[in-house]
């Protein structure tokens, strides 16, 4: 059993998940969901919407109110259309921090009293996670900084976000080519034995770590060029001019849809605290 | 009206010791089509970005003398005001572009000045670039053509009277550099803009530019209309460029007094119709024939079938039922235009990536079942981009890796060897990312055979190099062909197509549409046309001349067409 887990990690690390995959993956849930209805949202209402659902159910423990919020961000994700990877890491990460106990205590002979704690914390873990997927991966970057800024973020930051979606593609197809010179010239130990596969796992990661030596020193030849044509483009100028920040959040509009989005929220919201009163 | 006054500019980068512009006045006229060629090194660049203002604004340095571009001193001016009078498209033009989408890169900078109507400026300049409706595609959708014409797009719409471009085309197959060329020339002559490029491709400058500027050592040599400046054959050889074919041929000719001394040479094929009109074509019977009969196939290709994943919508299928056969010691050129499946050919021969179907067979064996790393020792690819070679921090431990891991015996003896055929030796403790383009082209074609691989595959070997650093490189191609049996160049150099491949395949939308000699190919005019082949200047030329003529060279030409 054992030995198997090992050769499929082993092997997984640079044959399953390549970089091509993570890459495209990137790449979809930045860009790839841009005509789903979480998407066309106005970015300042879905984060008002966030700072509730992503902050309301840590203070809360009522049953009802937190299967709800759960619920809703359940909705919100799917019709987010969020890439695979993005859940996959979800789930294993719900499931490390409180999920393993919850099964754990089940086994052992836990009641309902000790149940209910780790189901209400998981919940809430799961909760706050959802809403983050839903608004970071829903919305594509350039709309989530733009949000941002109207609330107050600085210039730097959302351009930040926006730029380093622009370059991540870049990096990883740099960084997948120097791996891949690195498994066309290195020689691998053998991993048909167990210790083989051992040694081959610490082979890939110790080449990874390898492999960004020259990735950096290759992003810092290309970045000059960056640096200079950010510099014409008046990046520095726009940044001091209050009027850009305007011309820049003009474009953002409250619709119907918005309105709607947030009705049905609360009023769904509203139910389960009524839920929780009547029972 | 002059737009650009320059008087006794010198400058000296921060801590040079010497200055690289040296005491330089010139004067550009409004409306000019200005080529500026010259060695590598002679300061074209830094020349360039004297004029938006960079240096002495962002670069700063010792800056002595006066620039005046469209009326403003740059020294009084700041970057901003500067960028809107000239724009500027970086050679590694990729690297301009700072937003994801096309509309977005394109009306950022007028955005950023706060210009209200940005968004109108953004979509002008995208019709005016030939991108009208690609305005919502992300960048990386677009081809390296198109993401030029975007950085150039970018520039355009802050409306500059001034674009100043790095070496356009270096990149490019033909079919783009002719579009990039066909949009500049618009915007010359339509639209009065003042265009200077940086170019190596003198048949480009015969075609397209007014006057062409020599430099030299920080220095201008001389500023002449084109057809004066190209024909000084001798002093732009001199300074490694290489005036266009037909320009070398009929100099030549002169020379060996077989065209009278009175002509003025000829730049363009249709100049060289009329000076070349008194030769008539001798046919000549050495025409180079692929010796010996078929060998052994080495690579087969089966029904071969591989698809990218898109981040939208349907895989892009690149290769759909792929079948070629590969035989020993063949010197393959692979050509198609960008995007046609070249780079993926190589990549399925060295097993980086694994047909969705089929099976392509090495020596006999199926290369599904067996890992990239035995397969180094029969094939080997250098790449386009030769600084993803470069895993270690000197060329001598890049060139040694694969055998030191290998444990050939006497590798280090090897490397010294190879680093001695390359002419490597004295920079064997540089970093690759530090030398030179020529430089790190020869080390990663030393990576590239460092295990004596059967078959060699090289990705676009002279793309981003200078004519001379070119012809270098073709010089070291043909020293490897007794050292390497099997070879495959990607590439969309038609003269080296034509000087060193025995047999050329066509690919166009991963299908092989033509497989055979250069005759085959070049001679055939259905497919030059279909896929949009630019033959060498010469070739076309001798067409031009007699249609039974297939010269490939100079040399050939010179041979084959003689006086009445």
């Amino acid at each position: 059993m054992e030995i198997k887990v090992k050769k499929k990690l082993s092997e997984n690390i640079l044959e399953k998940i390549s970089i091509d995959f993570l890459r495209n993956q990137v790449l979809k849930n930045a860009y790839g969901n841009d005509d789903t209805v979480i998407a066309k949202l106005d970015p300042r209402i879905l984060l008002v919407w966030y700072l509730f659902v992503g902050l309301v159910p840590w203070f809360v423990n009522d049953l009802w109110f937190l299967m709800a919020c759960f619920l809703l961000v359940l909705v919100t994700t799917k019709l987010a259309r969020v890439a695979g990877l993005v859940l996959l890491l979800f789930a294993v990460g719900v499931f490390t921090q409180t999920g393993y106990l919850l099964i754990v205590s089940l086994f052992f002979g836990g009641n309902a009293s000790t149940v209910m704690p780790l189901l209400i914390l998981t919940l809430k873990v799961a909760t706050c996670s959802l809403a983050s997927i839903t608004v970071f991966s829903g919305l594509d970057p350039d709309r989530l900084s733009n949000g941002l800024m109207w609330f107050g973020c600085p210039e730097r930051l959302s351009f930040s976000i926006s730029y380093a979606y622009r370059v991540l593609p870049m990096l990883m197809e740099e960084f997948q080519n120097i791996l891949l010179s690195y498994r066309m010239r290195g020689n691998p130990p053998e991993h048909e034995t167990f210790t083989g596969k051992v040694k081959y796992l610490f082979y890939q990661v110790k080449v990874i770590i390898h492999a960004f030596y020259p990735l950096m020193l290759n992003t810092a030849k290309r970045s000059r060029t960056t640096v200079e044509a950010l510099e014409i483009k008046g990046y520095r100028y726009a940044a001091v001019n209050k009027a850009v920040k305007k011309m820049k959040l003009s474009t953002l509009k409250v619709t119907y849809n918005d309105l709607l989005f947030l009705a049905v929220s609360f009023l769904w919201i509203a139910l389960s605290i009524l839920a929780s009163v009547i029972f | 009206m002059n737009i650009i006054e320059i008087e006794n500019l010198t400058y000296s980068y921060p801590a040079a010791k010497s200055p690289i512009l040296k005491d330089i006045s010139l004067q550009v006229e409004e409306g000019d089509f200005l080529a500026v060629v010259g060695n590598n090194g002679c300061g074209k660049s830094t020349f360039c970005k004297t004029l938006n203002g960079l240096i002495p604004h962002f670069i700063t340095g010792d800056f002595e003398g006066k620039v005046m571009v469209g009326g403003l001193n740059t020294q009084e001016s700041d970057v901003g005001t500067l960028a809107c009078k000239a724009g500027y498209v970086y050679q590694d033009f990729e690297n301009q572009i700072v937003r994801p989408t096309v509309l977005d890169d394109a009306s950022y900078a007028c955005l950023n000045y706060a210009m209200e109507d940005y968004r109108e400026r953004g979509l002008e300049a995208l019709s005016l670039c030939g991108l009208q409706n690609r305005e919502e595609d992300y960048i990386w959708q677009l081809s390296g053509g198109q993401t030029h014409l975007l950085a150039l797009a970018g520039a355009v719409s802050l409306r500059p009277d001034i674009l100043i471009l790095d070496e356009p085309i270096a990149q490019l197959d033909p079919g783009h550099a002719d579009k990039i060329y066909g949009v500049l020339k618009d915007l010359n002559e339509k639209q009065g803009k003042t265009i200077i490029v940086i170019e190596h491709h003198t048949e480009y400058i015969a075609d397209y530019c007014k006057h062409v500027m020599l430099m030299k050592d920080g220095k201008i040599v001389w500023k002449l209309p084109t057809d004066e400046a190209l024909r000084r054959v001798d002093e732009l050889k001199e300074c490694n460029i290489f005036p266009p074919q037909v320009t070398i041929a009929a100099h030549r000719m002169k020379t060996e007094g077989r065209l009278p001394q009175e002509q003025p040479l000829p730049t363009t094929v249709r100049e060289g119709k009329e000076a070349f009109q008194a030769l008539k074509y001798k046919a000549s019977s050495a025409s180079k024939r692929s010796e010996g009969g078929q060998s052994e196939p080495v690579v087969s290709f089966r029904d071969v079938s591989i698809a990218y994943r898109s981040v939208k919508g349907d895989d892009r299928m690149v290769f759909d039922r792929l079948n070629l056969e590969i035989r020993r010691g063949e010197k393959i050129a692979l050509i198609g235009s960008n995007g046609a499946g070249k780079s993926t050919l190589m990549k399925l021969m060295v097993g980086l990536l694994k047909p969705s179907e089929g099976d392509i067979i090495l020596d006999g064996e199926n290369i599904r079942k067996k890992k990239t790393e035995n397969l180094s020792q029969k094939v080997s690819l250098v790449y386009q981009n030769p600084e993803e070679m470069f895993i270690k921090d000197s060329i001598k431990a890049d060139i040694s890796y694969a055998m030191q891991v290998r444990h050939v015996e006497n590798y280090q003896e090897r490397t010294q060897k190879l680093l001695e055929r390359f002419r490597l030796t004295e920079l064997q403790e540089r970093d690759g990312r530090l030398l030179s383009g020529g430089q790190m082209r020869r080390a990663s074609l030393a990576i590239g055979i460092a295990l004596n691989p059967g078959i060699l595959l090289l990705d676009e070997p002279t793309a981003n190099l200078d004519i001379a650093t070119r012809k270098e490189i073709m010089q070291t191609l043909s020293d490897m062909k007794d050292i390497t049996e099997t070879v495959m160049i990607a590439t969309h150099d038609m003269q080296l197509v034509c000087e060193w491949a025995e047999r050329i395949l066509v690919l166009n939308q991963g299908k092989v549409v033509a497989d055979g000699t250069r005759d085959e190919i070049f001679g055939n005019q259905a497919v030059v046309e279909t896929v949009g082949i630019r033959p060498p200047e010469i070739f076309s030329m001798g067409q031009a001349l007699n249609e039974k003529a297939l010269c490939y060279t100079v040399d050939e030409f010179m041979q084959s067409f003689v006086e009445a």
